[in-house]
């Protein structure tokens, strides 16, 4: 009985490769026009009220200066993972697996996974594409995350990667009004990439972050659609989904603009803190030992009120110790986490010893996840093999 | 010395060899926690090339008992079948640590295993290689005795999982029924002084063998 021993001992996870991708040139409030369209009084009305309530200085769209895409989303995430590999100093064919999040791949068929494990090369490997919103980030890493601890794979890659920009145009506005719900979402996201490398070994010559959980939760069974596409209403309607009424007739409806329900955000903030505080409450953060956190967050009005919730909590979270970069790099929603955690990481802050949260809200129905990591030194003597 | 009885001076060349592995480099780094990821790695890979013969001379030397020797012959082919899909397993671990399955299937031996193997396979073509109990004795020993030890420690010094020490740890479950099973072949009376006398020079020199193994990793 090979696996007949009582006490089952697992490896520890370990990120030692971070990068990120962001396409083209950073776009500012004044260039998102040629890109996006909506040159109406109304609409620059609403644009500019929007922008000025998100705090968005900055962006990356994968569209040149006419609007017309330039890249896949499938390339996006590649180019971020070739940067953590590159940082982490090693080749594709060195990971087992890859674990791929978006919100909407490049088509229908198949796999996000599969289309960027066929770019990005390497060897044979496991493939998970995790799908959602924001939060299949940190679903992703948590596949990788399990899959490193078995000990089933020495090397894991996870990307998280976004390119919503093409459907922001506005040809996808046309023929419909479009209202409130879907002009929040169309003046706020915008395209990139983060990726990390996931290892069972700390980096040998650098400091890694030791993976101590994950955590995702969904409360979609007491809370309705928030954030959507593809349906006709809040609700799911047998014979009423894109794929029942004609592609035509659906885009008439405005069925594939990404609308959120604004009215939802505040209760999706609260159900939030009250995640946080549940993980303190069963011992899985320690707020006299959290020294950073990294809040994905879609606006910094939600910044505002998750820093004060958690420095009721924390009472050393000081500014310096919140990273977000939100303001220069957009909201890329399951790229966020990962570009704001590879900028985070190679600007220094994080110092051995240190503890780092990530948490990722998720609109889309409710959903919420967190990652809590500790810097380590590299290891030695051990390491992993060049 | 022929006054001790054939355990007592099994026990003595298990002694001898228990002192010899304290000194083996590998095996020092391990006790003292310096081993690395690299050391095992080498370790498994040197393993391999030598675990891929070991049903191979066990039923070699269980075609070799005569129709007198029934109970032995019997216990060679029921261990060879047990024992001929191991190196799979220490193949997956080899892989789980991030090894490459083609460099490794395509090692060689290092000069330890050749000689061990070279011993084992001309031994087991002898007719009645009864003294081939004393390299079972010394192989499943280490299995039973000290793979659980050693998988244990590599684990903690390098924080491996369960699912990448499976050989060393399979070892020591398996080679303690072997060595349970032998322990009854040897008290069973079907072993004279002759046989006593093979079944300690072979523990010997399979002793001195598998720890040469050991040392010369890579050479």
């Amino acid at each position: 009985m090979p696996y007949g021993v009582s006490m089952a001992t697992t490896a520890t996870a370990y990120l030692t490769g971070f990068g990120a991708y962001l396409p083209g040139d950073p776009v500012d409030n004044d260039g998102i026009v040629a890109r996006l369209g909506g040159t109406d009084n109304v609409t620059k009305r609403i644009r500019e009220m929007i922008l000025d309530a998100n705090g968005i200085r900055q962006r990356h769209y994968a569209l040149d200066e006419s609007g017309e895409p330039t890249e896949l989303n499938e390339q996006l995430a590649v180019k971020a993972l070739q940067s953590a590999l590159d940082d982490r100093g090693i080749d594709a064919s060195r990971a087992r697996m890859l674990a791929t999040a978006t919100t909407m791949g490049d088509v229908l068929v198949p796999g996000f996974a599969s289309m960027v494990h066929a770019r990005l090369g390497g060897g044979p490997m496991q493939t998970l594409s995790a799908t959602g919103v924001c939060a299949s980030s940190l679903a992703a890493l948590d596949a990788a995350v399990s899959k490193i601890r078995l000990g089933d794979h020495p090397v894991a890659l996870v990307v998280g990667s976004e390119l919503p920009s093409r459907s922001l145009r506005q040809r996808r506005f046309e023929g419909f009004r479009a209202g409130m719900d879907s002009h929040f979402l169309r003046w706020m996201l915008s395209d990139g990439a983060g990726a990390v490398v996931v290892e069972f070994q700390p980096h040998p010559t650098k400091p890694s972050l030791r993976v101590d959980w994950v955590r995702q939760v969904s409360l979609a069974h007491e809370n309705d659609v928030c954030m959507r596409s593809g349906m006709d209403g809040p609700e799911a309607a047998v014979g009423h989904t894109w794929q029942d009424v004609g592609i035509a007739e659906a885009e008439a409806r405005g069925m594939f603009v990404l609308r959120q329900d604004v009215s939802m955000l505040d209760d999706l903030a609260e159900a939030g803190i009250q995640q946080f505080q549940q993980l303190v409450d069963i011992g899985l953060i320690d707020v006299k030992h959290l020294d950073h956190v990294i809040c994905h967050y879609s606006t910094n009005a939600f910044r505002d009120v998750a820093f004060d919730a958690l420095r009721r909590r924390v009472p050393t979270l000081d500014t310096d110790r919140w990273f977000s970069n939100l303001e220069t790099r957009g909201n890329t929603g399951s790229a966020s986490i990962f570009i704001a955690l590879e900028e985070a990481w190679s600007s220094g802050r994080f110092q051995p010893g240190e503890t780092v949260l990530l948490a990722v809200p998720e609109s889309g129905r409710f959903s919420f996840a967190f990652a809590h990591l500790t810097v380590v030194a590299p290891s030695t003597p051990q390491g992993a093999p060049e | 010395m022929t006054s001790d009885t054939l355990f007592d001076r099994l026990a003595d060349v298990w002694i001898e060899l228990d002192e010899h592995l304290e000194r083996v480099p590998v095996l020092s780094r391990l006790a003292d926690g310096t081993v690395t990821l690299e050391d095992y790695r080498r370790l498994l890979f040197n393993l391999r090339q030598q675990v891929v013969d070991g049903s191979l001379w066990i039923s070699r030397a269980g075609s070799n008992f005569d129709i007198e020797h029934f109970e032995l012959r019997t216990a060679a082919i029921r261990h060879a079948e047990e024992e001929h899909r191991d190196y799979l397993m220490l193949e997956r671990d080899y892989v789980a640590i991030g090894g490459s399955l083609e460099e490794l299937r395509a090692g060689r031996k290092n000069l330890g295993s050749e000689a061990l193997s070279g011993y084992m396979f001309h031994y087991a073509d002898r007719p009645n290689p009864t003294g081939l109990l004393g390299a079972m004795y010394i192989i499943e020993g280490l299995g039973a005795k000290r793979a659980a030890e050693w998988a244990a420690r590599f684990q903690e010094v390098l924080g491996l999982a369960d699912n990448q020490v499976h050989f060393m740890r399979y070892h020591h479950e398996a080679d303690g029924e072997h060595t349970g099973n032998m322990n009854g072949i040897l008290t069973s009376g079907i072993i004279d002084d002759a046989d006593a006398d093979e079944i300690v020079r072979c523990a010997q020199v399979v002793a001195r063998l598998y720890a040469l193994q050991l040392e010369e990793l890579d050479n």
